[in-house]
């Protein structure tokens, strides 16, 4: 290793040595330290930047996997309005909660809660109605549950009263 | 020193960029989305909400939600007659003629509300860079007045920026693509946004980039595109069923997103199927949309809108004096230009010029204001200019092969290492041999320099430690020394002309590597797998050997003719085929031979376990034997 780094100095040590004028070596070597001193700075920074970035892609990676599975899941809850109580049913209703389950368990958790005030941060207002038993502003009925940061509940929400 | 931002401050949707390592790059909202809806809304309890969350609410809070404030921004009340009467919100005659929103009887000027906007991108970036952003360049249309100007200026101002300089749009879009580096070109740039549509002809070169002409049409974009598949989907429904999925919201949510997504994967396949399931239900039961649209269909339904692009571009090529033939170059800007059909009419109007696509077309505005932040801001000038070595290097290793060491396209000075062994019992010396190139056949590259390192100490294969360093300084000069790990003895070549190479010879080089890539990779693979099969086969022998006579008879009688059969092969240069079903018989062999070792009386110390693990990180290559 040391004999290396001897063998490697002089050839590295000539190529530098002969562009700067000897009159100011001082100022040279400031300057040379702190563009060193930069550098390994900006190594640092940059090494900082991309863990936070791989954390990043790697979130948004698990996001927009999460994302394309919510339109089989809606219908899937779609069909089984349709069903009735038998045993096949409450089988399938029992899937679709495990869906919901994984999705919470990846973050995502979900929201159906109906009567709670409109909070923009997990819903999207589709449609207003006239609810007199409803304080205004609230959610009245859900139209599609939302998932964690995946998606906003789609809901109705009762009309703010004049 | 605190960093400039670039922002593209859209009607519908905004964007931020930043320079980092010299390189522009969009940065995503807090909410992870790479463009920010240009919405601010005024809730009744008082909130303010700008953004992703404003336009959540605007249904519910139709007149207290302000959208496409840039409409509005500089302008004077008797100018915007027409905007007024398409927003849901009211506007109202300000002090001297100007624009206010009226808002729970409050009054915002837009640049009050751009403002906003420009706050949140601004805030978002903060917390990505992990600094507070004091400095901007903002980008308006080609065709803004200075009033307009000045008031998007005052929105910088506002939201507590400093404006370094207002840019135009399709200059910022031919900054994002270096175009104003070249020499003298006439650009057209075609921006077809989510709303507006936009065309201007810029003249560009020697770092000037001026404005010969625009035109456009106010209210043409994607959502009109997006419109027209809704209808045309609803209707087909309804002729079907009788039903009107547009007088349902669920079902016309799940429709307008269906034709979005319709919109996009028609820009990339010719047919998509339309699938919503459980879309409705009457008296018989559930109803389901299944409809498969060819491109040509969605063609057919907006072909007047790509039709009303043709106006504003003749308009704006008559304005600049120019003809088709004079336009050097086409930059698409906007989400929609990536609809075919628009493409096409962009090829037809510019006589058959391949537009500039390369860089996003939602992003390529952002992208350009932040390189001009970064020119503006000097953050080009501290950077030292590091070089690259424009080709791989690396040492030829057994079955006559390039093993890189390093990479092509690696910023110098730097240094490398990796360590090799010996290919056969006993071997006294290695022979270096430095390449240069990209194919995986050693002879295909150049020879660089070779060197001899001897010396080493009697053992059998694999077991000596050759370390083999690269080390390039920032001058280009190639250092390459191999060390005995044992002895400690070393030697080394010093190469100067590593970097010499002009650029049509390494283009060569690396064109050369991509056409023959299929071809190299088989070779490869076909010496990697003899590789592999060459030293089970030693293994055998080895374990046979140490086994002695306590290997069962049967065993030994299969092994050997199986290491026989691989020499060979080995010789022979089998196909892989062959080479692999080898491996597979030598490795049961060989697994049956280790447990016949392992229950025999005397083992010998370090079998052939300790072998196979340090293949791990010891590179199985081949040093000419001497």
């Amino acid at each position: 290793m040391t004999a290396q780094g001897d063998a490697a100095n002089p050839a590295a040590g000539t190529g530098a040595g002969a562009t700067p004028p000897a009159s100011a070596p001082d100022r040279d070597i400031a300057e040379l330290e702190d563009r060193w001193l930069r550098a390994m700075a900006e190594l640092d920074n940059v090494r900082k930047r991309h863990s936070r970035e791989l954390e990043r892609q790697r979130a948004a990676e698990r996001a927009r996997v999460a994302s394309v599975w919510l339109p089989v899941l809606d219908n899937l809850e779609l069909a089984l309005g349709h069903a009735s109580d038998d045993p096949f049913a409450e089988g399938v209703r029992a899937t679709l909660d495990q869906a919901v389950e994984v999705l919470a368990r990846l973050g995502y958790p979900r929201h159906d809660a109906t009567g709670v005030p409109f909070d923009p941060a997990v819903h999207e207002v589709v449609t207003v109605q006239d609810d007199p038993d409803a304080p205004p502003n609230a959610v009245v009925r859900v139209l599609r549950p939302g998932y964690g940061d995946l998606r906003p509940a789609a809901v109705a929400v009762s009309r703010q009263r004049e | 020193m605190a960093t400039a931002v670039g922002i593209d401050l859209g009607t519908t949707n905004s964007a931020i960029a930043v320079v980092e390592g010299g390189r522009p790059t969009v940065i995503a909202s807090a909410e992870g989305s790479r463009t920010t809806p240009s919405v601010v809304a005024f809730t009744e309890s008082g909130e303010r909400l700008v953004g992703q969350l404003a336009k959540r609410q605007a249904v519910l809070n139709p007149r207290g939600t302000i959208y496409s404030a840039k409409r509005f921004i500089g302008r004077r009340f008797e100018e915007v007659d027409e905007e007024v009467r398409t927003v849901t919100f009211d506007v109202v005659d300000g002090p001297n003629g100007s624009v206010r929103f009226k808002v729970h009887d409050k009054l915002y000027a837009p640049e009050e509300i751009s403002a906003q906007v420009l706050r949140k991108l601004v805030d978002d970036a903060g917390k990505y860079l992990g600094e507070k952003v004091r400095e901007a360049v903002i980008t308006v249309p080609a065709y803004f007045n200075d009033s307009q100007r000045q008031a998007t200026k005052d929105a910088g101002k506002i939201a507590g920026l400093e404006v370094l300089r207002i840019v135009n749009e399709p200059t910022a879009a031919a900054l994002a693509y270096g175009l104003d580096r070249k020499g003298h070109e006439t650009v057209l740039v075609f921006d077809l946004g989510g709303g507006t549509f936009d065309v201007s002809l810029l003249d560009v070169g020697d770092g000037v980039v001026e404005v010969r002409s625009t035109s456009g049409d106010t209210h043409l974009g994607g959502d009109d595109f997006d419109r027209r598949l809704v209808d045309h989907l609803a209707d087909k429904f309804k002729n079907d069923t009788g039903i009107d999925l547009r007088n349902d919201a669920q079902a016309l949510q799940r429709l307008s997103e269906a034709a979005e997504k319709t919109k996009v994967e028609l820009s990339s396949v010719t047919q998509t199927q339309v699938s919503l399931p459980f879309i409705t239900a009457d008296s018989s039961g559930p109803k389901h949309l299944t409809e498969t649209v060819t491109r040509s269909t969605f063609e057919q339904i907006t072909a007047d809108l790509v039709e009303r692009c043709l106006g504003p571009v003749e308009q704006a090529m008559a304005d600049g004096k120019v003809s088709a033939n004079d336009i050097d170059e086409v930059i698409l800007v906007g989400g929609s230009t990536r609809i075919p059909a628009v493409q096409k009419l962009v090829r037809r109007l510019t006589g058959g010029k391949d537009p500039n696509m390369s860089v996003n077309p939602d992003e390529v505005v952002a992208l350009g204001a932040a390189v001009q932040a970064g020119v503006l801001k000097g953050e080009v000038k501290d950077v030292l200019l590091l070089d690259v070595t424009p080709l791989s290097l690396g040492v030829e290793t057994r079955g006559g092969v390039m093993t890189r060491i390093i990479e092509r396209n690696t910023t110098i000075p730097a240094r490398r290492s990796e360590v090799f062994s010996t290919a056969e019992d006993d071997q006294p010396a290695v022979d270096v041999v430095v390449l240069q190139g990209e194919r995986e056949r050693a002879a295909d590259n150049r020879v660089l320099g070779r060197f001899q390192l001897t010396g080493i100490r009697p053992a059998p294969r694999g077991e000596p430690q050759v370390e083999v360093i690269f080390d390039i300084d920032a001058n280009g000069i190639l250092n390459v020394t191999a060390r005995d790990k044992d002895t400690g003895a070393e030697q080394g070549i010093t190469i100067s002309e590593s970097s010499n190479l002009d650029t049509s010879e390494v283009e060569r080089m690396v064109t050369d590597a991509e056409a023959n890539q299929a071809q190299d990779r088989r070779l490869r693979e076909a010496v990697d797998a003899r590789n592999t099969l060459d030293s089970i086969a030693h293994q055998v022998e080895k374990t046979l050997s140490d086994l002695g006579d306590n290997a069962p008879a049967h065993e030994r009688a299969r092994a050997e003719m199986l290491v026989s059969e691989t020499r060979e092969a080995v010789s022979d240069e089998a196909p892989v085929e062959r080479v692999r079903e080898l491996t597979d018989e030598l490795t049961q062999v060989l697994n049956g031979l280790m447990a016949a070792q392992s229950s025999a009386p005397a083992p010998p110390p370090g079998g052939s376990s300790a072998t196979a693990s340090d293949d791990d990180d010891v590179v199985d290559a081949d040093f000419d034997r001497v």
